[in-house]
């Protein structure tokens, strides 16, 4: 487990930078609990330092149904936040609207100290955002390196006409590119597989490569749509570990949905569960587990005249 | 099997099986081809074979690798075939070299023109508009004389090339002048496509949105493939221009012939520079072969309509056969057989242990 | 002064033009409805009923039992389809299948006139063609009775879809998919169906094209014209292949007329390409089309 607990809803996980600084504790090891006045250090931090991602009433409908209404939700750096709930609640259609591929009917985006009404896609990988697609969006032409390697992109500057030339330049990016692609393909075990074709490779692995090209560049928010979906109980394990190291050793701030609730009640620090398009409840994993509106929507308890739903 | 294109390697093994399969096709295409071969085989089947292949890899670089269906690429030959006789004929002093170039640029310019659209349009209604070029263009260049120097009906006889004074006359300078061309160009063309940028079309191609939120630029890379697709197929109307039929018509660049180049690249294998060469060999010589086959099997029946007909009829139903069977193409199943006589070559089989 | 009896002329001119291409499109927008597939053959198919029929016609069959005849053999021609060609692709892009169909186009016109030859036949259908006057404006006497006939075919297929048990399970494939497997439809015969009606589709447009153009080779391309009308009107929708046909047939024929002239004539051949393309950039799914939301 990351972070502290404690009743407080406003605690941040220690491994935030920030907080590390002061309490100068290791950035490899980020589970150190801290005395009592570390504490009150890392509660002033989460004041200070605006949210990694901010959503303010967001809503969306398409034609006459609505996907989401009103949906506010705060994610602080160095979380991991999971978004759980029944399907078709909304979950994915929330990560579109971060990611810009909806535009919400009314409601407003903030992704560190930027105000969006309809968040610009094309520009997510400058502001350091990167995203996993519930249905596996990777370049299945592409060799897993080469599909790694374009995570890196927008850094790119070299133009197609030094590229066909070999220019110095356009050299060195490749070079550089390619380094940090191997060491993001070292980071998730893909490394045999890293010349083949990625459209070959079973699916868990797939999905591996897939957050490989995500968190190549490092980003600061990482979101994942289902990034355990069709994985045997081995592979979630792996990569529910991956996840966590992608938090601990890139300081990355993860958003993730993911329907696996015993995962998500390990992995996460906060969750936010949504049900028709609204949000139903928002807390820790204890809170959330707790609550009688979750458990009527989604994690269900047996009632007499119901069968009992089995997540 | 990978198939994006690898980025040129630093090894210091300098010998490679690769490199010396290049090194023995050079000396093949210009020690012997030029002195062995006939008139005929040169000029009625390799060097309309090297324009054909040419066109198929700049359409391959647009359609096979970024995805980007066009059907309007005949129009591109013609671009560049009327470019190049332009420039030649009003601005004399210039080199040939650098008219091909020009032409080919011109090509690239409608190009980008007519793949705007390829920012809003995806698939069909994408197709549909690459036809709006194909019938624009030969409308234009039959409509307004200016394009044939006021021959009629848009024919151009294409003038002798000459290269920095020496003329390239005959069937085997003119083919010696066409692989060049094609060789440099498809060299060039697999180093775009072993960079980021064509590492860029295949995300494209692929999984567009994903592309899209990774920061691939949208805009300039689908723009990137059809500039260079159409200047690619504007140089091998150069080509097919000056170097095969040397005299050519609007109506000689019409749909069936931008059907004929996406033809070759299905059977050829899409997103595959060696199938564009293998599928434009096959559509060359099929014909002949077919045709001699049919004299031999039906005699006196067999007339050139008949010719033409069967033609479609096989071809449509390979095109078919192959999308059902082998949808990479031709050039997958030659590796699939190679590799199998390779692993056969390996491992010799031993004489069983007589007692 | 306008010539305004000269426009409506011109006008009512394109209109029943437009309605034939709206015909051709129909035939596209069955197929593409149900199966998602681009039917690039649609042309090639028009061209062989009307060769078809042509061609036994001459050989002294009977007109209505030469009609029969085509008609029987565009369903043999669909089942084959469907058996041969689709059901081998089914889960492939819809870009093969439109590859598929292209190659299928050329099978089937190199079929037909190795079949029955490559001369041009003309085709009378027993209509006079001489053009009524109505208030001074001339109405040629078969564009009348070809819009006539072509807004019979929608109204029939308008019904069938409606009311019979075929018609509801092309609906229902059209709309989804997996859904109609899951009430038990089977897609295979569904799609033998669909294309079978695209075929009757061809047989009457080939009649009606045929006998306005003569029985050629280039009756296989008004599939070409068709494209313009589907753009217009959506891929999908035959409310829409009405009017993006009549839109295409009015525009066509007012653009060579008006416009035409200062760039020398003989822009038909692409107006309707650029109309199409200008309102593609505007509105990429057609008037009626589906816009398609992209799910990530």
């Amino acid at each position: 487990m990351s972070s502290v607990a404690t009743a407080d809803a406003e605690i941040l996980p220690l491994t935030s930078a920030l907080a590390r600084e002061r309490v100068g504790v290791g950035a490899a090891d980020g589970r150190v609990v801290p005395a009592g006045a570390a504490q009150e250090l890392v509660r002033d931090a989460a004041r200070v330092a605006p949210p990694v991602l901010a959503l303010e009433d967001i809503s969306l409908s398409f034609g006459g149904v609505v996907a989401l209404r009103d949906v506010g939700l705060r994610v602080a750096e160095g979380e991991i936040r999971a978004i759980i709930g029944p399907n078709g609640a909304g979950k994915s259609s929330l990560l579109n609207v971060v990611s810009g591929l909806y535009r919400p009917d009314h409601g407003h985006v903030q992704l560190g100290d930027r105000r969006f009404a309809h968040v610009p896609t094309s520009r997510l990988a400058g502001y350091r955002v990167a995203r996993t697609f519930q249905n596996l969006a990777l370049f299945k032409g592409l060799s897993v390196l080469d599909n790694v390697m374009m995570g890196l992109v927008h850094r790119r500057r070299a133009g197609f006409l030094q590229q066909v030339l070999g220019t110095p330049w356009a050299r060195r990016e490749e070079a550089a590119s390619r380094a940090a692609a191997e060491e993001a393909i070292g980071f998730l075990h893909l490394t045999e597989a890293k010349e083949r074709l990625a459209g070959t490779l079973p699916y868990g692995l797939q999905k591996r490569i897939e957050l490989a090209r995500a968190l190549v560049a490092h980003p600061k928010l990482l979101l994942l749509d289902e990034p355990l979906a069709g994985m045997t109980l081995t592979e979630k394990q792996e990569l529910s570990q991956h996840i966590r190291n992608a938090r601990d050793s890139y300081g990355a701030t993860i958003v993730l949905i993911e329907h696996d609730i015993g995962v998500v009640m390990d992995l996460s620090d906060r969750i936010a569960v949504l049900d028709h398009g609204s949000k139903i409840a928002d807390g820790t994993p204890d809170q959330v587990r707790a609550d009688q509106a979750v458990i009527d929507a989604y994690l269900g308890v047996a009632h007499d005249d119901e069968t009992e739903l089995a997540i | 099997m990978n198939k994006s294109v690898p980025a040129l390697s630093t090894k210091a093994n300098w010998l490679t099986p690769g490199r010396v399969g290049v090194a023995v096709l050079l000396v093949i295409a210009y020690g012997i081809i030029p002195f062995a071969g006939s008139e005929y085989v040169l000029d009625a089947i390799l060097t309309p074979f090297l324009a054909l292949a040419l066109a198929a890899v700049g359409l391959n670089v647009l359609t096979g690798y970024a995805g980007q269906v066009s059907l309007g690429s005949a129009a591109f030959l013609a671009v560049g075939a009327y470019a190049a006789y332009n420039f030649n004929l009003r601005f004399p002093e210039l080199p040939f070299l650098v008219s091909l170039l020009l032409a080919g640029l011109v090509a690239a310019v409608v190009g980008l023109v007519f793949g705007l659209p390829s920012l809003r349009l995806r698939g069909f209604y994408l197709a549909v508009s690459t036809l709006a070029a194909q019938f624009f263009v030969q409308w234009a260049l039959t409509k307004f004389g200016w394009f044939s120097n006021d021959n009629p009906s848009g024919v151009i006889d294409a003038p002798t090339l000459t290269i920095a004074g020496i003329p390239f006359a005959g069937a085997a300078r003119r083919y010696v002048f066409s692989i060049t061309i094609v060789l440099i160009a498809t060299f060039l063309t697999v180093r775009l496509l072993g960079s980021q940028s064509g590492r860029n079309f295949i995300a494209v191609r692929d999984h567009e949105i994903a592309a899209k939120v990774i920061g691939v630029p949208l805009l300039r890379t689908k723009l990137l493939a059809f500039g260079v697709s159409s200047f690619l197929i504007g140089v091998a109307g150069v080509l097919w221009a000056f170097a095969y039929l040397r005299t050519v018509e609007p109506a000689g660049f019409n749909l069936d012939r931008s059907f004929q180049i996406l033809f070759i690249i299905i059977i050829g294998g899409l997103a595959s520079i060696r199938g564009s060469f293998l599928g434009a060999a096959f559509i060359v010589v099929f014909p002949l072969l077919l045709s001699r086959l049919g004299a031999a099997l039906l005699g006196n029946l067999f007339d050139s309509g008949v010719l033409e007909m069967s033609q479609r009829i096989v071809i449509g139903g390979l095109i078919i056969g192959l999308l059902i069977a082998e949808p990479r193409g031709l050039i997958a199943l030659v590796d699939r057989l190679s590799a199998k006589a390779l692993l056969k070559l390996r491992r010799p089989e031993r004489a069983p242990i007589q007692l | 002064m306008f010539d305004y009896q000269f426009f409506i002329e011109v006008l009512v001119g394109g209109l029943l033009s437009g309605v034939m291409y709206s015909l051709v499109a129909i035939g596209f927008v069955l197929i593409y409805k149900t199966s998602g597939v681009l039917n690039f053959a649609q042309g090639a198919m028009l061209l062989f009923a009307a060769l078809t029929f042509v061609s036994l016609v001459e050989r002294g069959v009977s007109f209505p039992l030469a009609l029969l005849a085509t008609l029987a053999i565009m369903v043999l021609l669909g089942i084959a389809v469907e058996r041969v060609i689709l059901r081998p692709l089914v889960n492939q892009p819809p870009i093969t299948l439109f590859m598929a169909t292209l190659g299928l186009s050329y099978v089937i016109e190199g079929a037909a006139q190795l079949l029955w030859g490559t001369q041009v036949h003309g085709l009378d259908l027993g209509i006079n063609d001489t053009p009524f006057d109505i208030a001074g404006v001339f109405i040629s006497q078969f564009d009348l009775f070809a819009a006539a006939v072509a807004g019979a075919l929608v109204a029939l297929f308008a019904l069938f879809f409606r009311y019979t048990r075929t018609g509801l399970a092309f609906r229902a494939v059209a709309d989804d998919q997996f859904a109609a497997l899951a009430v038990g439809l089977r897609l295979p015969r569904v799609w033998a169906a669909v294309w079978t009606a695209a075929g009757i589709v061809a047989v009457v447009a080939g009649l009606l094209w045929g006998a306005r153009l003569g029985v050629q080779f280039s009756l296989s391309l008004i599939v070409l014209k068709a494209l313009p009308v589907l753009v217009l009107g959506g891929f999908d929708s035959i409310a829409g292949a009405i009017v993006g046909g009549l839109l295409i047939g009015a525009i066509e024929k007012l653009a060579e007329v008006y416009v035409g002239p200062f760039f020398g004539g003989g822009i038909e051949a692409w107006a309707a390409y650029v109309v199409a393309l200008g309102f593609l950039l505007v509105r990429p799914s057609g008037l009626f089309g589906q816009k398609l939301v992209e799910r990530a």
